[in-house]
């Protein structure tokens, strides 16, 4: 057999076992998209209810929320929300562009005064930034390994405690929104200090008895809406990569079959090219026998 | 009335109740039947429920009780 048929061949079986890994792959990620979604489907109402009673309370004005003050921004916290693992896609790349990009454009001053410190979610995320120069905190980047609630709340209590001590004057969450499988919305989201709520629309208001009083409650119960909302990022992050995983690799596997198509054309045509010079030596030597 | 006991992982109990008692942080209290509109914190104890004369029970690390017009909806943080 011809050196270049032995060659495509090779080339085919490499190609067809890639296949084999990248389908696999899809499947795998597809079903763990369906739990990931089941997961922040089964949030969605703990956090609605918990924002609705936010703003039930939040609705009598002139409360101090302690943890909504604006501050003089010295230090900054900066929490890529990344996977573990790679190939899905852009997925981790966009997020650590998009970590990069909020240091330089909003917080270039902090990051050369070494006032930026990396609290990485996800390995990715820390061995990106590992050797950026910032100030890394390594502390919760295992947080995939069992994503729970308790583990979330760890982190999230932790950055509460750090800003109330001052050492951070700003925390942002760089994460991916899950929208569907396909789309994902890399956003950028201030989690301390709380945004302010727009007080736009304002609900008739019925007459809680509330325990302890408004003042009280709201300072209680923004760490819980807190909590909720990191969670929710955390849940996220956790779709949008499996979802990013098998969209890549449902289009690795598409074009994987492509390369086949082409390499199969190409056997062929070496096949038959070596056929017809075999048959064109064997003519021309029977003529030359007879000659 | 409508009871809703919410975690932000499940939905640990929906239906109806006679009774719910509940750790309140300035102590506990019990919601029967039309009881006014609250909205109280919760802390770490002992969340009892009464569906059908059958009585079942929860501790909880803390979290958040709504009521309104006979419907309550309980915000727990985490089942311990």
């Amino acid at each position: 057999m011809p050196a270049q048929l032995k060659e495509v061949r090779n080339r085919m079986k490499s190609v067809q076992s890639t296949q084999q890994i990248t389908k696999a792959m899809k499947m795998v990620s597809a079903s763990k998209l369906r739990r990931a979604t089941d997961r922040i489907v089964k949030m969605r109402p703990y956090a609605n209810k918990m924002q609705e009673v936010m703003s039930n309370i939040a609705s009598g004005s002139g409360i101090n929320i302690e943890l909504a003050k604006e501050r003089e921004i010295k230090n900054v916290l900066i929490v890529p929300v990344t996977s573990d693992r790679g190939l899905a896609g852009a997925f981790n790349g966009n997020i650590v562009k998009l970590a990069k990009q909020l240091i330089e454009e909003k917080y270039h001053a902090q990051a050369k005064s070494k006032k930026v410190t990396i609290m990485p979610v996800g390995k990715k995320a820390f061995d990106a930034f590992k050797r950026s120069g910032h100030i890394i905190k390594p502390d919760f980047f295992e947080m995939f390994h069992h994503l729970s609630f308790d583990e979330s709340l760890k982190a999230s209590e932790w950055m509460m405690q750090a800003y109330k001590n001052g050492e951070y004057d700003v925390i942002e969450i760089v994460y991916a929104q899950f929208k569907n499988a396909a789309t994902q919305i890399f956003k950028v989201e201030r989690f301390l200090p709380v945004p302010k709520a727009d007080t736009g629309k304002k609900k008739e208001s019925i007459n809680y008895i509330f325990e302890p009083d408004q003042d009280e409650l709201v300072n209680a119960l923004i760490p819980r809406v807190l909590n909720t909302q990191f969670f929710k990022s955390l849940l996220d992050s956790n779709a949008s990569e499996h979802g990013a995983r098998m969209t890549a690799m449902d289009k690795a596997t598409e074009n994987a079959q492509e390369l086949l198509r082409d390499l199969s054309i190409k056997y062929n045509r070496a096949r038959q090219a070596a056929i017809t010079t075999e048959l064109s030596e064997i003519v021309g030597g029977a003529a030359a026998l007879q000659g | 009335m409508q009871l809703d006991i919410l975690t932000p992982e499940k939905k640990i109990f929906s239906g109806k109740a006679q009774s719910v008692s509940l750790p309140g942080v300035q102590g506990r209290f019990q919601v029967l039947e039309n009881h006014a509109p609250i909205i109280s914190a919760l802390q770490k104890g002992e969340l009892k429920v009464i569906s059908d004369s059958q009585e079942s029970k929860w501790n909880i690390s803390g979290g958040l009780v709504e009521v309104l017009k006979n419907k309550v909806t309980v915000l727990v943080e985490a089942v311990v």
